[in-house]
């Protein structure tokens, strides 16, 4: 246990150092625009403490003219960027420490252009706002993947050499060949423009509140999702395949069916337990990269998810919405890899031994 | 001839990959050799491209639309040689006729029709004409104009004035050059003096689907069209130096034009180079570091080694794509540079193979015993076990080139590409600004995507089999 304990606190502290280098290298390229925004709240909170002093106690801050007024505000505001290091270069510690601590606390600051659906402009809620559709396409796919690849994967292992095994795994070697954007492109142009079927933009044209709004998004969803099944399912069935068909191997499987228990079951109970381990890490790793979305999908289909909102954020140099972003998408990805990390670990302790 | 065929059955993957990869290096040859570097430059200089149609479709597809008795029009240039010249001598002025004779037999409108010439003007500016005669005998005067009425003002001792209007450039003191477009305010306005021949509307048609209209009912009338083109002068100096005919075709070229008119194929084919060359540099650099890199760590024990080994880690955890965006968005589209990010992120995964399989091959007797004779750690290392680790890597190098061109055309797609080298991710991301998928310019969209998709499958293909080799090498 001492030996696990270990491991999982040099992962944490490679985690904890990673998140720290991509906030800095973010931080460093984009520290210019930064330092703007953080100027911009200060500026807002000096005069709005000024008229909010003076609405109280008419008697304390009364200025002869504005040029004092002005000169007040103006040394308020040079005093506080002084106490955060605004007018020091980017790597000084103070000021390192002010941004990424003001971004690690979720004090992401708001949006210059993009805006909800009820108008707020702050990067927390835009990102709340776009979670739920990221997740509903993404993971939805990835799911229904999932479940096709762990029954016909398992079918698969059994039927080696078969002439459908060799073409799963031919489709599994074109479909990691092609982009699955370039593929969704494709497939608007036959569904949307040739067959007129499905829509090609995916954002729903009721709005979020009216009635029929579900029935609308999901109709709105029905290509992407497609999409994102065909594109991915043959290199999941062809991975659960290969690692069910290596434990099929196993000398234990071998005794079982000497035992005389059904096919069916030694497939589905046995060697799938087996397979947990491994299975687990792929498929957790697959569903954490679905939660960022994909930016050229979501782009391509017009879906309202985060991919597409940091896209936009790219293309209109919306800095503190990228920073917001890249600092999720990070964090998502970094706690998604040390929850499988622990499990791995966990299921398999040989890993452990080869650590130590 | 039995082993034969059971090497080919079990190898089919790798076979289907060598060809494939041959016809990728006869493309990158062909691109590299035969097309000269000029020639590559003016991919981004639309006006190269005038010549072409707009968003034709392939021409090929005129042989499947033969099943069903449809034809697309067929893009047709007319040079000046092509014209039936007479010349009328009255005593004002001389009258200079070319006709261009046109067989149109589509089942659609054509685009639309340009016409550029250049023409030397005298002391007083010409007039020009231009008259099309149908096959059901109208004659449509569709365009009159003198080109002293268009602000040209012509100056006697070659002076320059500022007079160039959008339509007419004047190039030397005399020599006027101009392009006349059907979809022209001019055009329109002359075809307007037609519209009781016709039994519809015209009135918000464009000029080719009213020129090329029957006049019952708005569908292409098929047949021979004269198109003449006049040109009226006052003085014995005004010559006719160059003219073309252009009827915009609906299908060009072996796979089409895009939306500013550049031939798809043509781009696919100077993107071949670049983007092999993305794929290739990439692949190589990443697994030769990963490879020395992973053999060290194997090799060198405790604090060097685990310290090599964290920053693997680090730099696995990395997440490289939101990284690549937002660098390649700060420094700028330099294609060296995106290569050396694309290096940057791609040797970690590579090295943490190599260093498991170092650390295995670091205990074999035959490693332990030359190290008690006393060879160098280096002599080992590059002796004993690189050899065993070759053909793993070479498979590694080959399924690395398909990481890095699909990052490079997601990269591209995005809009964070090298502008002065374009790939076939970047004819991506102008498919998809223009919406050529709402359009349906399938051929836009299908030709790139399929030269990634080949290459990658490729790779993928030739790397599976080397790994193949790999297995059995190690069972013997």
């Amino acid at each position: 246990m001492k030996v696990f304990f270990f491991f999982l606190l040099k992962k944490i502290i490679i985690l904890f150092i990673v998140l720290l280098i991509t906030l800095f290298i973010t931080i460093f390229l984009l520290s210019s625009t930064f330092d703007q925004i953080m100027k911009d709240s200060i500026r807002t909170q000096v005069i709005e403490s000024i008229s909010s002093a003076i609405s109280k106690n008419s008697n304390i801050h009364q200025f002869k003219n504005s040029d004092e007024r002005q000169k007040f505000i103006d040394q308020q505001i040079k005093l506080q960027s002084q106490s955060l290091g605004l007018d020091e270069p980017w790597y000084s510690p103070k000021k390192l420490f002010n941004n990424v601590l003001k971004i690690i606390t979720l004090d992401l600051g708001k949006s210059r252009f993009a805006t909800t659906f009820n108008g707020s402009s702050s990067v927390n809620d835009l990102i709340l706002e776009k979670m739920p559709y990221t997740i509903l396409l993404f993971t939805s796919s990835s799911i229904t993947i999932i479940i096709i690849s762990l029954f016909f994967g398992a079918y698969l292992a059994s039927k080696e050499g078969k002439i459908m095994d060799k073409f799963i795994s031919g489709l599994a070697s074109i479909s990691q060949g092609v982009p699955t954007w370039w593929f969704s492109m494709i497939m608007i142009v036959f569904f949307s423009f040739y067959l007129r079927v499905l829509p090609s933009g995916s954002t729903p044209l009721i709005p979020p509140n009216g009635s029929g709004y579900t029935a609308d998004l999901l109709y709105h969803m029905t290509l992407p999702f497609i999409t994102l099944v065909i594109i991915g399912f043959a290199p999941s069935v062809y991975y659960v395949k290969y690692i069910i068909s290596r434990i099929l191997h196993e000398d234990f499987i071998k005794t079982l069916k000497i035992m005389g228990i059904p096919q069916k079951s030694i497939l589905y109970k046995h060697a799938l337990k087996n397979a947990g381990p491994q299975l687990t890490t792929m498929f957790g790793l697959g569903l954490a990269g679905t939660l960022g979305g994909s930016v050229l999908v979501e782009q391509i289909f017009d879906w309202p998810g985060m991919g597409n909102l940091f896209y936009n954020a790219i293309f209109q140099s919306d800095s503190p919405l990228i920073i917001g972003l890249v600092y999720f998408f990070a964090l998502i990805y970094l706690l998604t890899r040390l929850i499988l990390d622990v499990c791995f670990t966990y299921f398999d302790p040989r890993i452990r031994s080869e650590e130590s | 001839m039995h082993i034969n065929n059971k090497f080919i059955k079990e190898n089919e993957g790798g076979i289907i990959g060598i060809i494939l990869i041959l016809f990728l290096i006869g493309m990158t040859f062909y691109a590299l050799f035969l097309i000269p570097t000029q020639l590559r430059l003016h991919w981004n200089d639309p006006l190269y491209w005038s010549n072409n149609p707009r968003d034709a479709a392939p021409s090929w597809i005129n042989y499947f639309l033969k099943l069903f008795n449809y034809q697309l029009p067929e893009h047709k240039i007319f040079y000046q040689k092509d014209a039936l010249r007479n010349y009328i001598n009255n005593t004002e002025f001389k009258q200079q006729n070319n006709t261009f004779s046109y067989q149109f037999n589509f089942n659609e409108f054509p685009s639309a029709i340009d016409i550029p010439y250049t023409i030397i003007v005298g002391k007083i500016p010409p007039v020009i004409d231009i008259y099309i005669k149908r096959p059901d005998n109208l004659e449509f005067e569709i365009y009159s104009n003198s080109l002293d009425s268009n602000n040209i003002k012509y100056i006697a001792n070659g002076h320059d004035t500022n007079n160039n209007t959008l339509n007419h450039n004047i190039l030397s003191s005399n020599t006027v050059s101009g392009r006349i477009y059907s979809s022209s305010q001019e055009v329109k306005n002359a075809l307007n003096n037609y519209s009781n021949l016709f039994k519809f509307s015209i009135a918000n048609l464009s000029p080719e689907k009213i020129i090329f209209s029957e006049t019952n009912s708005n569908k292409p009338l098929t047949g021979k069209y004269e198109i003449t083109f006049s040109i009226y002068s006052f003085d014995s100096n005004t010559i006719l130096k160059d003219l073309n005919i252009i009827i915009q075709g609906k299908v060009f070229g072996l796979l089409g034009t895009d939306e500013l008119r550049r031939d798809v194929f043509f781009g696919i084919l100077i993107g071949t180079p670049v983007d092999l060359f993305i794929g290739v540099t990439v692949a190589l650099s990443s697994t030769f570091i990963g490879l020395f890199y992973g053999l060290i760590a194997g090799y060198k024990e405790r604090k060097i080694g685990t310290f090599m080994l964290i920053i693997i880690d680090i730099f696995l955890t990395l997440p490289s794509l939101i990284l690549l965006i937002i660098i390649s968005l700060h420094f700028g589209r330099n294609l060296l540079f995106l290569i050396g990010l694309f290096i940057l992120f791609g040797w970690p995964g590579l090295a943490l193979l190599n260093r498991t399989f170092s650390i295995q091959i670091k205990n074999y007797q035959y490693v332990q015993a030359s190290k008690l004779m006393g060879e160098s750690d280096l002599k080992i290392v590059l002796r004993h076990i690189v050899p065993q680790l070759l053909p793993f890597t070479l498979a590694n190098f080959a399924l690395a080139v398909p990481a890095a061109i699909l990052g490079e055309s997601a990269l591209s797609f995005l809009g964070l590409g090298d502008p002065s080298f374009p790939t076939w991710g970047q004819m991506l991301q102008d498919a998809h600004t223009s919406s050529a998928e709402t359009l349906g310019y399938w051929w836009w969209i299908v030709s790139p995507g399929f030269m990634i998709s080949i290459t990658s499958v490729t790779f993928i293909l030739l790397g599976r089999s080397s790994e193949k080799f790999f297995k059995m090498d190690k069972k013997r």
